[in-house]
């Protein structure tokens, strides 16, 4: 069994120091109000001594946190008090992540999460590890988790040997002149020539260049970058809002937020919207900008790995066998420019936090992208059917409910404030039949031979392609109206699907008939295709759903 | 197709008269205290039996629902999954294939035990595993169906290994 890196010791020390120390602070706090024999002034010493118990707490941990590599799984035993001791089989290991901070980049540090399907959250964290220990980590827990693959001849290894051959065509000779070999293997490589000498190279399939990451930060808005703003403008509200004053000045704002009339009030508002989305955009681009600086996705084996990061530095491994399904992702901007993305959603969590979903691709031309899906999951260029023609009837009739409920909110505002003109807020109805023809041509489903595509949404379209083997269960739906209308709803479930942003994959809205024959279709093949792969497996099939 | 135990209604319809009972009370209550208290200063006199008259509609239709849900829902143990059809307004039919199914569990809250009813979870790994749950069973066959459902899950994966 292994020990943390010495570093940690510190980490923990400091870490339940802080936190204990509150603890005899509150305690002496509240009870020098309600018992005499204890003294406000003991505060101090009280404080130190949580902080050092505190400490003592942490640097106990350190010594009774132990990890290990063994044959069949990975061992970490935890816990100062309550003891605890999780085995965690290689087989059932979805992707193993390496996050770097900015100053463990410069102390040499990493912390390494090994995840599985099952649980919340991640299954072990080790905090922290040396770099080079969490490379050997991830590189053995790689390498092992393919090992129990091999021993049982598992239909990946023939599929994903077959789909390596039409990747490796796949990176453009742009790329290999990308290739910076000596950079990215040399702490893979000295662990290599030590340990075995038999392993893989890593093959690269995708890097991002730089014009490639710099379309991508300029088209993608996170909406957690309005959260950052507000967080930012709830603390300095005062600073910000001179800011604002200031820069609206010169189109007439108030002199300050005492003095204005109306419309220099008005002007005020007016330039802070826009500086406000201004600088939402730019704080998003920055973080896209540091999230995906120097991206690179290779495949060593049956693994995806990928690094990204200018300041925070990640890299994760992606077993191949365990990817649930593939999604392209494209908002109207990157439409325009004829780029798009290409995720890959597991089973487990990733560092986004967004569920499993791995960004293989981030951006790349779009024919790449849909060339490279094609490769990955061996599906069929999509002839996409479109919903009938009524679905538009029914979202033009959504949308203008919507519409004449924000001319209702309106016109309830303009009783109780001085709102005048409120039937103004009518304009809305413009945008309802353009909404709702977008939302009707973005939609779309392919039945394939051995693959579903589902397509859907206009601001961010996802094209998701999901193989029949991964369906965990088909339902269709059928609303009041949908009823009515003769048409239903086909929700496909996953076990990648637990996203908190990316609904289930749903087709929308097609003619009943349609909708059971891909409910039959999906059912059929879902069993059809286990069969045949468990026939390829050599009568050995894998239990596990993922 | 296999329907529910007809006694489930009276679980639903007690569930049904419960929940609008607390929205109920809520909406009167927030009525009263708005008219009585002079909070709102001039209300309307239709305001407290405006309120009731809402909580009592609420109440008829929770009712409703829960009578109706009962001729809706249906199951069937197929030859390779579990089919299930439900939903009032939005009508669900759902398969779970026997393959996906991860471990299947049978509970009986304080309610369903005095009527004498079980009600059987099926899980699968998917994101909207909790929500396939058969209620409505007797005990006897609740227990059957998990045993059922047990087997099937087994006999699934052997099938395939051939």
């Amino acid at each position: 069994m292994n020990r943390l890196h010495p570093f940690s010791a510190a980490v923990y020390a400091l870490r339940y120091g802080l936190l204990w120390l509150w603890v005899p602070f509150f305690l002496v706090t509240a009870l020098a109000g309600a018992i005499e024999v204890v003294n406000i002034a003991w505060l101090p010493v009280a404080a130190l001594l949580g902080f050092l118990s505190g400490a003592a707490y942490g640097i106990v941990y350190y010594y009774r946190f132990e990890y290990g590599i063994t044959p069949d799984t990975f061992d970490v035993a935890s816990g100062v008090i309550a003891r605890r001791s999780r085995e965690i089989p290689y087989r059932r290991i979805q992707n193993v992540d390496v996050r770097q901070g900015v100053l463990q980049r410069v102390l040499g540090l990493a912390v390494v999460t090994v995840e599985t399907a099952g649980g919340g959250h991640s299954e072990a964290a080790l905090q922290l590890v040396s770099k080079s220990e969490a490379d050997r980590l991830q590189h053995q827990i790689r390498r092992r988790t393919a090992g129990v693959d091999a021993d049982d001849p598992d239909r990946p290894t023939s599929e994903a040997s077959e789909d390596s051959r039409p990747l490796d065509h796949e990176p453009l000779d742009k790329q290999s002149s990308r290739v910076d070999g000596t950079a990215e293997a040399s702490p893979a490589s000295e662990t290599r020539s030590r340990r075995e000498p038999t392993e893989p190279s890593r093959k690269r399939l995708f890097a991002l260049d730089s014009r490639e990451l710099l379309l991508y930060s300029l088209t993608t808005l996170r909406p957690a970058a309005l959260a950052a703003v507000g967080f930012l403008f709830f603390f300095a509200t005062d600073t910000v809002l001179d800011f604002l004053v200031t820069l609206s000045q010169p189109f007439g704002g108030p002199q300050d937020l005492q003095t204005g009339d109306t419309q220099s009030y008005g002007v005020l508002t007016v330039v802070s919207m826009v500086n406000g989305i201004v600088i939402t955009y730019l704080v998003s681009v920055a973080y896209t900008f540091a999230t995906y600086y120097d991206f690179r996705l290779g495949r060593v084996d049956e693994d995806f790995v990928y690094e990204r990061g200018l300041l925070q530095r990640y890299s994760g491994s992606i077993p191949a066998e365990k990817v649930q399904s593939v999604t392209i992702t494209d908002n109207p901007l990157q439409r325009l420019i004829d780029y798009a993305g290409l995720w890959v959603e597991t089973a487990g969590y990733g560092p986004d936090s967004s569920g499993g979903s791995q960004s293989a691709v981030p951006m790349a031309r779009a024919a790449h992208v849909h060339r490279f899906a094609e490769n990955l999951t061996h599906v069929e260029t999509p002839a996409f059917a479109s919903p009938p023609p009524i679905a538009r009837r029914r979202y033009l009739v959504r949308y203008s409910l919507i519409a004449a409920g924000v001319v209702a909110a309106a016109l309830a505002l303009a009783q109780v404030t001085p709102l005048e003109r409120w039937y103004l807020a009518a304009v809305v109805f413009v945008a309802v039949p353009p909404a709702a023809h977008l939302r009707y041509v973005n939609l779309g489903y392919y039945v394939g031979e051995d693959h579903l595509v589902i397509r859907r949404g206009f601001w961010r379209r996802r094209t998701t392609v999901i193989p029949y083997f991964r369906i965990q269960t088909v339902s269709t739906r059928r609303s009041i109206f949908q009823r009515r209308l003769g048409i239903a709803s086909l929700v496909v479930d996953t076990a990648s699907s637990r996203t908190l942003f990316w609904d289930t994959p749903t087709i929308y809205d097609v003619d009943l008939e349609d909708a059971r024959g891909a409910h039959r279709t999906g059912r059929k093949r879902l069993q059809s295709a286990l069969r045949e792969r468990a026939r390829t497996d050599d009568a050995s099939f894998s239990v596990d759903f993922t | 197709m296999e329907r529910l135990n007809p006694r489930i209604r009276v679980v639903w319809l007690f569930l049904a008269v419960f929940r609008a009972g607390i929205v109920g009370g809520f909406l009167v209550g927030a009525a009263l205290v708005l008219s009585e208290t002079g909070l709102w200063a001039n209300s309307p006199d239709l305001l407290v039996p405006g309120a009731i008259g809402l909580a009592v509609t609420l109440g008829l239709v929770r009712v409703a629902v829960a009578w109706r849900r009962y001729a809706v829902w249906r199951f069937e143990v197929q030859d390779d999954g579990l089919y299930i059809e439900r939903g009032v307004f939005t009508r669900i039919k759902t398969v779970v294939p026997y393959v996906r199914v991860q471990h299947v569990d049978s509970r009986r809250s304080p309610i369903e035990r005095t009527t004498g009813l079980a009600t059987v979870v099926v899980y699968t790994a998917g994101s909207r595993s909790a929500d396939v749950a058969i209620p409505g069973l007797t005990p006897e066959r609740a227990e059957q169906l998990r045993e059922d459902l047990r087997r099937l899950a087994i006999e699934s994966e052997g099938e395939d290994a051939v």
